[in-house]
C-alpha cells in the first residue's frame, strides 16, 4: 500500500487518488434521455472526468433527480492547512478550570452584549448564562470567570464603560452581520472606542454571530470571531489560552521589540 | 501622483470611510509607484489586504497586492506560506490574530504571475501596528503603508501614522450630494483643529477634565449638573473616547444655559460621531477640538459602488474638490491619473 501524498489528495472511492466522486442534484427539466445527456453534460462543465450517471428518476412533473460519479481531477494541499490552526484541541468546563487555576491563577473578568440596535440576546445568553448550550454551562456556570451580561440594544460606549469598571479580561460581542454597513460599523466602532480608551492592550475583544469567521474578526479588529456550532467551552478555551499567552509574551506593544532575533 | 505627495511621509495611513471604497486600490497604485522609483517600502494591513474576494459579499472581486523583491511585509505565516512567493524571515512579532501569528518578511523574488500575490494581514491593535511599522523601518524600508480595514481609524492616529490618505466613494450612498457631505463631515473630523492659545493660557476654573468614561455614560441630567457646578467651564477635556451618544446629551442642556462648549481631546480618532459632522455641532455650540492632528495628505475616491451604482469620476471629484478645497482628489483607476498605467479596469 503506498502512502498518501498529503501536499495532493484526492478523493478516495475504491483505491487511493482514484479521484471519484458521488455526487446527486435536481435539474427542473423532464424526465428523459435529454435529461440524462445534460446531467452529463453539466458534471463534464464542473471538471469532472469520467461523469457516469449511475441513479435517475422523475422527482415530480418537470423535475429529474441525479446520481452520478465523475472522477475528480483537482487535488489540495492538506499539509499546508495542517499548521493553520483549524483544529484547536477544545478544553471540556473541568479542564478550563484547572488551566485556569494553575496558568492564571485568579478570575477572569468576562463582559458581554449584543450591540447597536441588535435585538438577539440568544447567542450572548448561550455562551455565558448558567444555563448555557448543548448540554454545556455558559461561562456564568465556571468558577474561573467572572461574568457580567448587559443584554442586547447596549450602546458601545456603555459596553465599553462597564469593561473598564469591572476590569474586563475579555468582551464578548454578539452581532448578527448582514451586507448593510450598519452591522459591521457596530462591530468596529467597538474596537475602535476600546483604542481610543487606551484599553486594546489589555482586553481580548471576540464576536460572534451567524456569519462570523475569523477572517471576517480580523478585518474587524478582534482577536476572535465565533459562528454556528460554537459552544461555551469553545470560547473559554480560547479566553484561558489567550490570557495564558498574552501573560508569558506580551504583544511587542514598544518598538524595543525591534531588537528580537531574525 | 500619490507617491510623490506623500514620500516625505514615514509611516503612511490609508483609511476607508466604508467597505469599498478603493483603498486597496489606492495601496495598489501607491505601490506601483514606489517599485517604479525604486523605493523600499514596508506593508502592513489592519485588517486583511489582497484576498481575492470580498469577506462580507462575495460576488465583489478585491485588487491583489504585488510586491516587488525588497519590499517588507508584515503578514501572518499561513498567509506567508500560502502566498508562494519567496522570502527571508525576519522577525517573529509574537503578535497573534485570528489568522494565525504575524511575521515580519523581506520578498526575494518578485512574482510575475498573479498566483504570487500576497495577502497581508498583519497586527489590528494601534500599538501593535506602531510597534510593527518601526520594526520595518529599522530594518531598511524607507516607508511604511499601513492600509487601514473597513472603517476602522485607530490606525491613523498620530500615535501610529505620521499621514493619512482617505479613501471615499459612490458606496457612501445612491445620491452623489450625500456622498459629498459624508467625505466632508469625515474629513472635517479627521482634520479638527487644534485648540488655540486661549485654552493654554485659560484660568484654571474655564477648564474641565472630564472624570473617568464620563463622556461614555453620562446621562443628560448629569450633564447639566455637571454644568451648573462649573458655571466658568468653557473647556471640556476628554482624555478617552467621546462618542455620538455625549454630544447629542450635551445640545440641551448647552442651549439652555447659551452656553458656548469647547470639547478637547487628544487626537480626532477618540471622536465617535453618527449622522452628524463637527459644523453641525459648531452651529450649536459644541466646538471639537484636538491636542494633536492627523496630517490629510490625500482623498482618494472611487466612483463606483459594486453591485449597485455608479458616478461620473470627473464630476464627483470636482464636487469633492469644490466641498474640501485644500486636500489633492485621485481616482487611481482613472485613465487621466498620472501614475494609471494601463486603462482602467472595469470595476
Amino acid at each position: 500500500m503506498h502512502e498518501v501524498d498529503l501536499a495532493a489528495v484526492k478523493p478516495y472511492a475504491d483505491h487511493l487518488d482514484d479521484g471519484l466522486v458521488q455526487m446527486s442534484f435536481t435539474l427542473p427539466i423532464p424526465y428523459s434521455l435529454a435529461a440524462r445527456r445534460a446531467a452529463l453534460e453539466l458534471a463534464g462543465a464542473m471538471g469532472f472526468e469520467e461523469p457516469e450517471v449511475v441513479h435517475y428518476e422523475q422527482l415530480t412533473e418537470g423535475y429529474t433527480y441525479f446520481v452520478m460519479y465523475g472522477r475528480c481531477t483537482q487535488t489540495v494541499d492538506f499539509a499546508a492547512l495542517q499548521g493553520e490552526g483549524f483544529d484547536i484541541e477544545y478544553m471540556n468546563e473541568d479542564e478550563v478550570e484547572r488551566f485556569a487555576r494553575e496558568h492564571l491563577g485568579r478570575r477572569v473578568v468576562v463582559v458581554g452584549a449584543s450591540t447597536g440596535s441588535d435585538t438577539h440576546s440568544v447567542g450572548i445568553d448561550a455562551m455565558l448564562n448558567l444555563k448555557g448550550y448543548h448540554g454545556h454551562h455558559g461561562l456564568e456556570g465556571y468558577r474561573c470567570f467572572q461574568t457580567y451580561n448587559l443584554g442586547s440594544q447596549v450602546p458601545n460606549s456603555v459596553l465599553v464603560a462597564k469593561a473598564i469598571e469591572v476590569g474586563a479580561d475579555a468582551i464578548l460581542v454578539s452581532q448578527t452581520v448582514t451586507q448593510q454597513n450598519l452591522h459591521i460599523h457596530n462591530l468596529t466602532e467597538l474596537v475602535e472606542m476600546v483604542e481610543a480608551e487606551g484599553m486594546r492592550g489589555q482586553m481580548i475583544l471576540a464576536c460572534g454571530g451567524p456569519r462570523v469567521t475569523g477572517e471576517l474578526a480580523k478585518e474587524l479588529g478582534y482577536d476572535a470571531g465565533f459562528s454556528k456550532g460554537t459552544e461555551p467551552h469553545h470560547l473559554a478555551t480560547f479566553i484561558v489560552r489567550e490570557l495564558a499567552a498574552r501573560a508569558d509574551s506580551p504583544a511587542p506593544a514598544s518598538p524595543a521589540a525591534q531588537s528580537a532575533p531574525a | 501622483m500619490l507617491s510623490d505627495l506623500t514620500a516625505s511621509t514615514r509611516r503612511l495611513a490609508l483609511v476607508g470611510l466604508a467597505k469599498n471604497t478603493g483603498k486597496t486600490e489606492a495601496l495598489a497604485a501607491l505601490l506601483r509607484e514606489l517599485q517604479d522609483a525604486g523605493r523600499r517600502v514596508g506593508v502592513t494591513s489592519v485588517g486583511r489586504d489582497g484576498e481575492e474576494r470580498d469577506v462580507i459579499d462575495a460576488r465583489i472581486e478585491k485588487p491583489r497586492v504585488r510586491l516587488p523583491a525588497g519590499s517588507l511585509v508584515a503578514t501572518t505565516d499561513g498567509l506567508l506560506r500560502a502566498s508562494g512567493i519567496s522570502y527571508e524571515l525576519i522577525e517573529d512579532t509574537g503578535v497573534r490574530t485570528p489568522l494565525g501569528r504575524v511575521l515580519i518578511a523581506r520578498v526575494s523574488s518578485s512574482p510575475s504571475d498573479p498566483a504570487g500575490a500576497i495577502e497581508v494581514a498583519g497586527p489590528s491593535a494601534a500599538a501593535d501596528v506602531r510597534a510593527v511599522s518601526d520594526a520595518m523601518l529599522a530594518h531598511g524600508a524607507e516607508q511604511v503603508l499601513i492600509d487601514g480595514a473597513i472603517d476602522r481609524r485607530a490606525a491613523s492616529s498620530p500615535d501610529v501614522a505620521d499621514g493619512l490618505i482617505v479613501a471615499t466613494g459612490a458606496v457612501l450612498d445612491r445620491e452623489i450630494d450625500e456622498v459629498v457631505l459624508q467625505t466632508r463631515d469625515a474629513v472635517d473630523l479627521v482634520r479638527l483643529p487644534l485648540v488655540d492659545d486661549a485654552f493654554h493660557t485659560a484660568a484654571e476654573d474655564e477648564r474641565l477634565t472630564l472624570p473617568p468614561r464620563f463622556a461614555l455614560t453620562a446621562e443628560a441630567g448629569q450633564i447639566a449638573q455637571l454644568l451648573d457646578e462649573h458655571p466658568t467651564a468653557r473647556w471640556l477635556i476628554v482624555a478617552g473616547a467621546l462618542p455620538d451618544r455625549f454630544l447629542r446629551s450635551l445640545l440641551h442642556p448647552v442651549h439652555r444655559r447659551g452656553r458656548e462648549l469647547v470639547l478637547v481631546v487628544s487626537d480626532p480618532t477618540k471622536v465617535f460621531l453618527w449622522k452628524r459632522g463637527p459644523e453641525w455641532y459648531r452651529r450649536q455650540g459644541i466646538l471639537l477640538r484636538t491636542l494633536r492632528r492627523i496630517e490629510l495628505e490625500a482623498l482618494t475616491v472611487n466612483p463606483v459602488a459594486p453591485q449597485s451604482h455608479s458616478f461620473d469620476s470627473a464630476q464627483l471629484r470636482a464636487l469633492l474638490a469644490e466641498a474640501i478645497p485644500d486636500v489633492p482628489v485621485f481616482d487611481v483607476l482613472d485613465p487621466g491619473y498620472a501614475g494609471a498605467r494601463e486603462p482602467a479596469r472595469t470595476r
